[in-house]
């Protein structure tokens, strides 16, 4: 068997580990604080494979992506306590931070450069006026109280292990779904467009168009994660979709890796879980967390500086070149091969 | 094919960290809130601050003052024969790890009571949480909301909008400052200032002619400030708690306005007076008796806790406590006072009973008692009027 | 509203906006050296304006010392965080150096918070007294500070950039980096002295506000996006452009307070978001608009 193929198999028993292990983790841990903190992560993973997919493969950024969470937080939670099903609060909420996407990224990405960063930072800042001061909305900086928990028909999430579930079989779908788009024509187009979007329209893709559709999508993402988590806390204020929060959701996708949505995901749970540490490591002392927690903004920065410096590729490009040497080592030591 | 691999051993690293290291951290806890176990084990409270964030200014002398106290309590022999220990969980001054702390504290500290959070934003979030456990919550934000929308196990100790915008208004109208410049903060304490006043000032014969907002990030306020001018206005009545609030007097001294300016408690800080300078002589503001103990009439129990907190803390930090610090003081002490008062082996419904049976306990805020309808406990004799003189708060009149 | 009034309005925004103008100067030349925006600038501004409180309550230095100091020493932390974090990584596209300046930012702020706790902290006047009066309005004196300010870093750049091989080599590198370098230019110290520039700068309207409004470890994002958007409408060019841009926006802001001022800040981001997408190469440049 060839390398790549190998690899193959390998990716496939870590994604079938890693679902086994989410799946059993609520059988094993009765513990609320972890199954917040896991589902938290998840919302975060949500979040970040929207950017994943924008940064990585059309080498865009965008500095707002909380104002895309807030408003479908908000008007799906608006919408839920209107008595409104919970599903179309859902749709609601991700078509409305699609739209969001589409107002910001018509205009700036048909000129070249960062305008699309500079915008979406100043649509961060005027969605997060507008979910502070449209009270009759969004309940201004007291918060929208009183969210219902996700439903469907009858069945209704509101246990930790429902949620916990309700989210992560999101997240299952969503990174399917971008892996897809990833492996297909769309994604060789939105390489492309990072390699050089010059002899992407050479090769006669509408680099715009592409570019576009897939904010619209990060847009429609951050949306998504909105909605859960707006019915996962039942709570929602402004202080939540802040420039801070955006900027950390950079940082996790710097950590994981530009261009590659499973080291995104890992960057994501290490960098959620930080300040939770002492979910993760029962042990540790209380001291030792206090410490860190006072740090973790020191450690985010840090993070985010050390990681483009010596390791551009993030998480997934030091695991890649990890795996590649055991196996040289691997097949070094059995050569030819043994299996077929 | 690349990137589906490189996706792969991202999620195999998840898959280490959830898979491997999980098991091992639910070993450590248990569910359930058992509130008196076996004698001798301390009593466990949680308290969720700000210590880390925009509110780490206020939520770092809370975490002092019950340090501070929870020390000298154990040193004194505890509560009923058993040790002290309170938790302190800091939030980052953010809405979700305000819930996500609240939920470790009650899961796998088992605490009795939580004291926090610091804010009026995640004492509200951490509401739902609280409900589920049923453990009795005393918030140190100051939002009016927190005791408006009644929760029974949700108890406050800072002074509310509620509580003192009658008080302000009432002044404006005896002194005959009837056109109100209204200038407020655009944050939750801001907001909850501002919407009382508009609501309120006809009721005392005000009007409100300039309603004024900044941000906490903002240089100047002249602008505001030649509007609240233009109108005519007697008086400009600030609602503001940020550091931004020392620029509103200097840039009134500097507009020569000649009109007075009335504070809420929000500037009730040393750190108002530092940064307004010579201009902030003259203000006035409304706050708790602590800023001059003398009111209560020495030797007073209230006077006593007044100036026996002050002291401790002038001398175990270097600093003269401001009001956050004494509202934390009155959230750890409603919660001792109550379990003082409690048998063994009672429940956390029980505790909640029990604080919201306080009567008349001088705390530094003011004189608390709670009732079936009332979480706040404090009253207008609570508050009195301050000056600025000579770089320090005295009473005025 | 009576002209006085309307010409205390004036001031309050050539006030403010001459300190976005300072930031936005900051924003443009790093930009100019490396195609960077650099979101740690606002953190410059707030550790000028900690560095001379430090430097003046702790260790007692007259303010006409304690100012250069701490603009100096900002100066070499922006230097410093050009050679470990910008130059290892010149080559790399400009996102990820604009990551690292995001890094930086998040590492600056709450390092201050470490090093000068979370309270906000004063610094006096550079020249105490009562306000001017002019025309009927007023004029704080540390106004005419910022103002003067302004106009010699102005002057100077305005110098710099004409009279010096210096500024030609930067110059130079803002027409066309890889072209410079070819005809013998050092990009490298261009980089380097365009980031201590940028820090100093920051600094300096950092020291001048700080009078006035007093500094905390979290006010460099804030007024980050104000300096940020002044650049944007000044259009990340000549200095003269920045400063134009920065007087304007806070013109702007002052224009809104009488109907709202709540609006303030929107309305000057709203300004912001039509400019970038209608006139991306901001209002004071003849069209040029990049092609593919």
């Amino acid at each position: 068997m060839s390398a790549p193929g190998k690899r193959n198999i390998l990716a496939a028993v870590a994604i079938a580990i890693c679902a086994v292990a989410i799946v059993a983790l609520p059988f094993v841990v009765a513990d609320r604080y972890i199954l917040r903190i896991l589902t938290v992560v998840g919302i975060n993973v949500i979040m970040v494979a929207g950017l994943s997919l924008l940064f990585g493969y059309a080498g865009q950024i965008s500095l707002g992506q909380a104002a895309f969470y807030g408003l479908g937080a908000y008007t799906s939670g608006y919408l839920a306590k209107a008595g409104v099903p919970w599903l179309v609060a859902l749709v609601g909420g991700v078509g409305v931070a699609a739209l969001g996407g589409l107002l910001i990224a018509l205009p700036s990405l048909r000129l070249k450069g960062h305008y699309l960063a500079m915008a979406t930072l100043g649509f961060g800042e005027i969605m997060l006026f507008f979910f502070t001061e449209t009270e009759s909305i969004t309940g201004g900086s007291n918060g929208l109280r009183g969210i219902p928990p996700a439903s469907i028909g009858p069945l209704e999430f509101a246990t930790p292990v429902a949620k916990y579930f309700l989210v992560w079989a999101v997240v299952a779908i969503v990174l399917l779904l971008a892996a897809n788009v990833v492996r297909h024509r769309p994604g060789r187009a939105l390489r492309a467009i990072h390699g050089s979007e010059m002899g992407a329209q050479a090769c006669g893709i509408d680099t715009v168009r592409v570019k576009i559709q897939v904010f619209v999508i990060s847009a429609g993402l951050g949306g998504l994660a909105g909605v859960l988590y707006g019915h996962y806390v039942g709570f929602v204020s402004p202080s939540t979709f802040t420039l801070h929060y955006s900027l950390i959701l950079v940082t996790m996708v710097a950590l994981g890796g530009m261009g590659s949505l499973g080291g995104a995901v890992a960057g994501t749970v290490l960098l959620t879980l930080l300040p939770f540490i002492d979910a993760i490591i029962p042990g540790l002392p209380r001291t030792t967390v206090a410490v860190l927690q006072d740090w973790t903004n020191d450690i985010y920065g840090l993070v985010l500086i050390l990681v483009m410096l010596f390791m551009p590729r993030g998480l997934a490009g030091w695991a890649r070149s990890l795996v590649a040497r055991l196996a040289e080592r691997g097949s070094a030591r059995v050569p030819g091969g043994e299996r077929a | 094919m690349e990137r589906m691999k490189r996706g792969a051993l991202g999620i195999l690293c998840l898959a280490l960290a959830v898979g491997v290291i999980l098991p091992g951290g639910c070993a450590g806890s248990d569910t359930g809130g058992d509130g008196g176990a076996a004698t001798g084990e301390p009593y466990v409270i949680g308290a969720v601050l700000s210590l880390t964030g925009a509110q780490a200014g206020l939520g770092g002398p809370e975490k002092n003052a019950i340090d501070m106290e929870v020390a000298r309590i154990n040193e004194a022999g505890g509560i009923n024969g058993r040790p002290l220990e309170v938790i302190i969980e800091d939030d980052a001054s953010d809405v979700d790890q305000a819930v996500a702390r609240t939920t470790k504290l009650i899961e796998q500290d088992n605490v009795i009571a939580i004291i926090g959070s610091t804010g009026t934003g995640q004492s509200m979030a951490m509401r739902d949480v609280i409900s589920e456990a049923g453990v009795p919550q005393v918030a140190l934000g100051s939002g009016s909301v927190i005791t408006a929308e009644f929760d029974p196990l949700v108890f406050q100790t800072p002074w509310t909008a509620d509580l003192i915008v009658p008080l302000a208004l009432q002044y404006l109208a005896d002194e005959g400052l009837t056109k109100v410049g209204l200038i407020t903060e655009d944050t939750g304490f801001g907001k909850d200032g501002q919407a009382l006043v508009n609501a309120m000032a006809a009721e005392y014969g005000l009007e409100v002619v300039s309603d004024e907002v900044f941000k906490p990030a903002d240089t100047d306020m002249t602008g505001q400030l030649t509007v609240i001018k233009s109108k005519g206005a007697d008086v400009v009545l600030m609602w503001s708690s940020v550091a931004a609030s020392s620029i509103v007097p200097k840039n009134m001294a500097q507009l020569n306005l000649g009109i007075p300016l009335v504070c809420s408690h929000g500037v009730a800080k040393q750190e108002f007076i530092d940064g307004a300078g010579e201009a902030g002589e003259g203000v006035l503001a409304f706050a708790g008796k602590v800023l001059a103990p003398e009111t209560y009439g020495a030797g007073t129990p209230s006077y006593d806790a007044a100036t026996g907190f002050v002291e401790r803390y002038t001398a175990a930090y270097g600093v003269a406590p401001d009001h956050f610090a004494g509202h934390a003081y009155d959230g750890l002490y409603l919660v001792v006072e109550a379990l003082k008062r409690l048998d063994e082996g009672f429940t956390p419904a029980d505790l909640r009973d029990e604080i919201e049976a306080t009567s008349g306990f001088p705390g530094i805020g003011g004189v608390f008692t709670f009732s079936a309808t009332d979480h706040n406990g404090m009253t207008a004799d609570d508050i009195v009027m301050y000056r600025i003189e000579g770089g320090s708060w005295v009473l005025a009149e | 509203m009576e002209t006085s009034e309307l010409l205390q309005l004036v001031i309050a925004g050539l006030k403010n906006g001459s300190i976005y103008a300072l930031l936005a100067l900051g924003f443009t030349i790093v930009y100019a050296a490396t195609n960077v925006i650099n979101f740690a600038q606002g953190e410059f501004y707030m550790l000028g304006g900690m560095f001379a409180v430090f430097a003046f309550t702790r260790f007692g230095l007259p303010l006409v010392l304690a100012v250069p100091v701490a603009v100096l020493v900002v100066a070499g932390i922006g230097v410093l965080f050009e050679r470990l974090a910008i130059r290892p990584r010149k080559d790399a596209e400009p996102m990820a150096l604009i990551i690292i300046t995001v890094g930086g930012s998040l590492v600056f702020a709450s390092l201050a918070r470490h090093a000068f706790g979370s309270d906000a902290l004063p610094l006096p006047e550079f020249t105490p007294g009562p306000s001017i009066p002019f025309a009927g309005a007023a004029i704080e004196r540390q106004a005419l500070w910022i103002w003067g300010i302004v106009l010699v870093t102005v002057a100077g750049l305005t110098f710099l950039y004409g009279k010096t091989r210096l500024g030609r080599a930067m110059r130079a590198c803002m027409q066309n980096r890889e072209a410079a370098r070819l005809m013998g230019i050092d990009t490298a110290r261009v980089v380097m002295i365009s980031f201590g520039l940028a820090a100093a700068l920051g600094a300096l309207a950092g020291v001048a506000v700080t009078p006035l409004t007093s500094t905390r470890f979290d006010i460099g994002a804030g007024i980050a996006v104000k300096g940020f958007a002044a650049a944007i409408l000044g259009g990340l060019g000549s200095p003269l452009a920045a400063v134009a841009g920065g007087l304007l926006l806070g013109l702007i802001e002052q224009a809104v307070i009488p109907f709202s001022s709540a609006l303030k800040d929107v309305v000057a981001l709203a300004v912001l978001l039509a400019v970038l997408f209608l006139r991306p190469q901001g209002l004071f440049r003849r069209s040029r608009r990049e092609k593919v």
